[in-house]
């Protein structure tokens, strides 16, 4: 394990019953990198992605093989093996989905929402990190005058960097985009394209897409998931 | 005028709706009508504030009004917190196996006729009110009780569908934001589910207050308004079974209606109410 290492994956496979979906999967994400994963559509990128937050959790059936290492702060801890509570892992190593998800509530509840999940209760600490982190989502200046309005009101790319801002509101190590850009026009994909490279500098990021402009534009590290596993290109 | 099969299926819709509504208003007029004889010889008022004493000309339902109230609302007080339990459970929190064999049993419950819960109050839970608590058992707080059993099923399935009907996309993003399952369902799938879950809440008051068999096995029928859950009581369904034998023309078979008409305004109350309570939710969100 070298110090620049986030993410180690060995020899992971992933099932869904009988179903084999993930096959020996072999993977080392550094930090502070963006990392695209491409690959035919039924390969399994956003299965590969949920497996670092355990997304799969609840799922019945559902049942991973392997090893998976993340580094997070100066511990390295493995999500497989439950040696981290599950609420923290996946405060820590945060995901964006393909569509936008704001909660059916203000924009101030949908961004306060993760601090209150974390039991914090102080009004100006949300206040301040709420802020933080919305600006960093460049969408502090459009929303300052009506965060109790519905976040379902907002445009699809300010839905979107309003997901990433909640997401970053707890300040993860890792950020999980599942093709984050796939249901937005040019112009918002651009605005979210661009925050993206700007949080390299507090984030690792692993970015499912299948755009390949997009993936030359923004990452450090192209990896395609193909039928014989996880590989650079 | 085009005769598209989309005109022509909107007019059959709107037509079965006005035939819907005057079919219900036709039953409320009906009720009227027919209960007339007993208004005008009483007065209207003391039909609904009056005792029954048929010997002295006092044909009042208060004390069957007052009755239905004490059996059904204790009833669906009781039957809330069971059910509520029960659909986290089934819907959220239990694990699969858990979750199926629940599933099945609620279903199962809902199949088995009223007459047998009503037997197992008077053969089970009936001696034990009269062994613990003293008087006949017959009472308001056994009838309640096997009401609860009862309209629980009910309310059950009503909040399941409201909670598994919330769009998992929400689910999954406070899933992603570390929401362990309770807070999941306190945050996210509650306030989603409130709205349906009022309904089957109040679906299931309907039930409690018009149920006739329970009331009938259990209540002790005794025509005064109880004043604890430990004295026998009436209600208006279980007083139109006991008195429809009467003769027609006679005034104390015309107080079924008056029961009917009560029966009507409590339903149209309730559902009165989840309509309000839905369009608040709705101007709210």
């Amino acid at each position: 394990m070298e110090t620049k290492d986030k993410i180690i994956v060995k020899g992971v496979s992933f099932f869904y019953g009988r179903n084999r979906v993930l096959d020996n999967i072999h993977a080392i994400f550094s930090k502070h990198t963006i990392t695209a994963i491409t690959g035919p559509s039924g390969q399994g990128k956003s299965t590969l992605l949920g497996l670092f937050n355990r997304m799969w959790d609840d799922v019945p059936g559902a049942r991973c093989t392997g090893e998976i290492r993340i580094r997070l702060g100066d511990r390295w801890v493995s999500p497989l093996k439950n040696d981290i509570p599950m609420p923290l892992l996946r405060r820590k190593v945060a995901m964006i989905f393909q569509e936008p998800n704001p909660l059916p509530m203000s924009i101030a509840g949908n961004m306060a929402f993760p601090l209150k999940l974390a039991g914090v209760r102080d009004k100006s600490i949300i206040e301040e990190k709420v802020q933080k982190a919305l600006a960093q989502a460049f969408l502090w200046e459009e929303v300052k005058d009506r965060m109790e309005k519905s976040a379902l009101d907002l445009s699809g790319g300010q839905k979107q960097r309003l997901c990433i801002a909640r997401a970053l509101v707890l300040e993860p190590e890792v950020l999980l985009c599942d093709e984050p850009t796939s249901s937005l026009d040019s112009k918002a994909a651009g605005i979210i394209e661009d925050f993206l490279v700007g949080l390299k500098t507090s984030c690792t990021l692993l970015v499912v897409s299948h755009y390949m402009d997009q993936m030359r534009r923004i990452a450090d590290k192209v990896m395609a998931l193909q039928e014989h596993g996880l590989s650079q290109i | 005028m085009r005769f598209s099969s989309e005109n022509i299926a909107r007019n059959v819709f709107f037509l079965c709706t006005i035939a819907g509504a005057v079919v219900i208003s036709s039953i409320l007029l009906f009720m009227i009508a027919l209960g007339l004889p007993l208004f005008k010889e009483s007065s209207f008022f003391s039909v609904w504030t009056g005792p029954w004493d048929p010997y002295q000309g006092l044909y009042g339902i208060l004390p069957m009004i007052i009755g239905t109230l004490w059996i059904a609302l204790p009833a669906t007080v009781l039957a809330l917190p069971l059910s509520l339990g029960t659909a986290f459970v089934i819907t959220i929190l239990g694990g699969s196996r858990l979750r199926k064999i629940l599933g099945v049993l609620v279903r199962f419950m809902t199949g088995i006729p009223t007459v047998v819960y009503g037997f197992v109050g008077i053969f089970l839970l009936v001696p034990l009110i009269r062994e613990g608590f003293g008087g006949a058992g017959m009472c308001v707080l056994a009838a309640s009780i096997v009401l609860a059993i009862l309209i629980s099923p009910t309310m059950i399935l009503f909040f399941s569908d409201s909670l598994t009907s919330v769009n998992p996309v929400d689910v999954r993003a406070a899933k992603a934001l570390g929401a362990d399952r309770v807070q999941r369902l306190l945050y996210v799938i509650l306030p989603k589910a409130f709205g349906g879950m009022t309904s089957g809440f109040i679906l299931a008051m309907g039930r409690a207050l018009g149920d006739t068999l329970i009331a009938l096995m259990l209540a002790g029928n005794a025509i005064r308004a109880p004043r604890g859950v430990l004295e026998p009581a009436r209600t208006l369904t279980a007083h139109i079974a006991l008195v429809k034998a009467a003769d027609f023309n006679s005034l104390e078979f015309r107080s079924i209606f008056a029961c009917g008409i009560a029966l009507y305004l409590f339903t149209t109350t309730a559902v009165v109410a989840v309509r309000f309570m839905d369009y608040k939710r709705s101007v709210v969100q």
